[in-house]
């Protein structure tokens, strides 16, 4: 018994020394160069949207440039700011509504590099607004008074349904919006907990699959090929490093360029980071990965926004923008 | 007994595995959301075919054991320091109460901002949550000292550290045990939670990224391996709980006079 007791206490202050041991390696020193090879830490969803940078890495486009991705995903996106802004990673991706709220919650973002954007093409875009297959309902105007679920309220979603309805001349107020993950939308709205969802892939291919109709392609509804998501780091870091900002817009500019031209290979990247089936994949709307952000289709996001009450005060869009 | 006990435990499992193949297969629920026993199993063979998942599953383990070992050590350390220096117990009660009943997933933005989604976050996590369960054991434990044995080693001259090793260590070593348990359970949980919320590298992430692909067999494979691990958990708690608790009455099942 003692030399039991005494064996589990060496056991475990080993251990403890273990943990002091790996934590001090941390996260600060990431970003530091070494043989002219900068490693820094991406933190990312990880999700179709993201393909072009996995992609990148892979061609070597990072490479090039002398930069090393390392990418951390983080589950539903609500890590990546304050993972950016308290320098555990040195790039993000988030959508720009996120983005417009955070710099006017006073945190120090600034979008580098565009992301994704939708289609424009009404019925064909990654994102849409759906019933099941034999709901009565026809047009976003008709669902006043009925349950809709998005994934986040008060953020892009948000303003993409109440548009689909205002534009479809229904009182987006009298929408029931409800909040609830991507991947439980399809379930839901087959048991009839909610009368319509807006997915993005893979749900939409989900629920596509399963007869679901889609009503309305609530990003078109807010402006033609809407920038939804951008690559971005904190004011701070874009101070002190500009070199490797630049460096990671020029490699990401061109990592876009490429998936956008090699959609089979975007594909194929995606299933080493997701677990998505491959009968679903084939059925899944790639987003449009443009090299540039598409300033107008922001306005309209940032007016509708505000519209909403989604902000605190109006987002500053030059100092937000790159 | 034992055997019969062996016996029903399998018949009970067997029926439990049949039900989660019937269900979905008479259509009570739709296989696409809850897939048959038989798919899930499937797709848990392809999961162990797959180096991802041994890597997931040794961070799992890494911050479940570092986090119990942790939280096991503090939370002895800290409840035998309380409850001998005089004063501090009352002086503490009301603050332990206030922090213990907090869950630990409240903390996770902090976590996230301190440390990102890496294993410290999911440290801090579970040493939080299992840390209470230790000391608030290690607390009642050292309270139960029998006031006569101590003052029998006081009146033999034994200096502080020799009752705390001869007195208090035996009569609170039952209930640390407990504590140690029931943490192991706690920071388990914990672990794959918070790489589940965060995407800390693991299981939790594992099932998040099939759950965000629609690979729904997937998912539930990796929460069926999440519950074989709390299993095994649970009995190596178990075995080193009476292992080294062998000489005390409630494990040598005899009678106390």
């Amino acid at each position: 018994m003692r030399r039991l007791s005494a064996g589990l206490t060496a056991g475990a202050l080993l251990l403890v020394a273990t943990a002091c041991g790996s934590s001090d390696d941390g996260s600060s020193d990431a970003g530091a160069s070494s043989g002219g090879v900068t490693t820094v830490k991406l933190g990312l969803i990880p999700i179709v949207d993201v393909a072009p940078l996995y992609l990148g890495q892979k061609q070597g486009f990072f490479e090039k440039q002398g930069l090393k991705l390392e990418f951390t995903p983080a589950q539903g996106g609500a890590a990546i700011v304050p993972g950016v802004v308290s320098g555990q990673f040195q790039f993000g991706f988030s959508n720009v509504t996120s983005l417009m709220v955070a710099q006017t919650n006073g945190l120090p973002v600034q979008a580098v590099a565009n992301g994704i954007a939708s289609t424009g093409v009404r019925g064909k875009d990654f994102n849409g607004l759906m019933v099941k297959k034999d709901s009565p309902v026809k047009s976003p105007k008709q669902l006043e008074g009925k349950k809709v679920a998005i994934n986040t309220l008060k953020n892009i979603n948000e303003t993409a349904v109440r548009q689909a309805v205002r534009k479809a001349g229904g009182d987006p107020d009298k929408v029931e919006l409800v909040e609830m993950a991507f991947d439980q939308m399809p379930a839901a709205l087959d048991q009839g907990q909610i009368d319509a969802a807006c997915v993005v892939e893979p749900a939409t291919a989900t629920i596509r699959s399963q007869g679901g109709r889609e009503i309305a392609s609530p990003l078109v509804d807010v402006a033609p090929e809407v920038t939804v998501a951008m690559y971005f780091t904190s004011t701070q870091y874009a101070q002190q490093h500009p070199d490797v900002v630049k460096k990671f817009q020029d490699a990401t500019a061109e990592s876009l360029a490429y998936a956008e031209a090699h959609p089979d290979e975007a594909r194929q990247i995606v299933t080493t980071y997701t677990k998505i089936p491959a009968s679903v994949l084939e059925q899944v709307i790639l987003p449009k990965w443009p090299s540039e952000p598409n300033r107008a289709s922001i306005e309209a996001l940032m007016k509708l926004g505000e519209e909403d009450g989604l902000f605190k005060k109006t987002p500053d869009l030059d100092a937000l923008l790159p | 007994m034992r055997g019969g006990n062996v016996v029903l435990g399998a018949a009970g499992l067997a029926a439990f595995l049949a039900l989660g193949e019937a269900v979905p297969r008479l259509g009570l629920v739709k296989e696409a959301y809850f897939p048959p026993t038989s798919r899930i199993a499937a797709a848990l063979v392809d999961e162990v075919a797959d180096a991802a998942f041994w890597s997931a599953l040794g961070d799992t383990l890494t911050g479940w054991a570092l986090g119990l070992a942790i939280a096991s050590c503090a939370g002895v350390v800290v409840g035998v320091v309380v409850s001998i220096v005089p004063y501090l117990r009352d002086a503490t009660a009301s603050t332990i109460e206030f922090l213990r009943p907090i869950p630990s997933v409240a903390l996770i933005p902090l976590a996230v901002l301190l440390y990102g989604t890496e294993l410290k976050s999911v440290l801090l996590l579970v040493v939080y949550a299992s840390f209470w369960q230790v000391l608030i054991q290690t607390l009642y434990g050292v309270q139960d000292v029998d006031p006569v044995a101590e003052e029998t080693a006081r009146s033999y001259g034994l200096g502080t550290w020799a009752r705390v090793r001869h007195v208090l260590w035996p009569t609170a070593l039952p209930y640390v045990m407990t504590g140690v348990r029931l943490a192991a359970a706690v920071a388990l949980i914990l672990a794959i939670t918070t790489e589940l919320v965060i995407g800390a590298p693991g299981l939790g992430r594992q099932i998040a990224v099939a759950q965000t692909s629609q690979a729904v067999p997937e998912m539930y494979a990796l929460i069926v391996v999440a519950g074989l691990l709390g299993l095994l958990v649970n009995v190596g708690a178990r075995t080193v709980e009476r292992r080294a608790l062998a000489w005390h009455q409630s494990v040598r099942g005899e009678v106390a006079v």
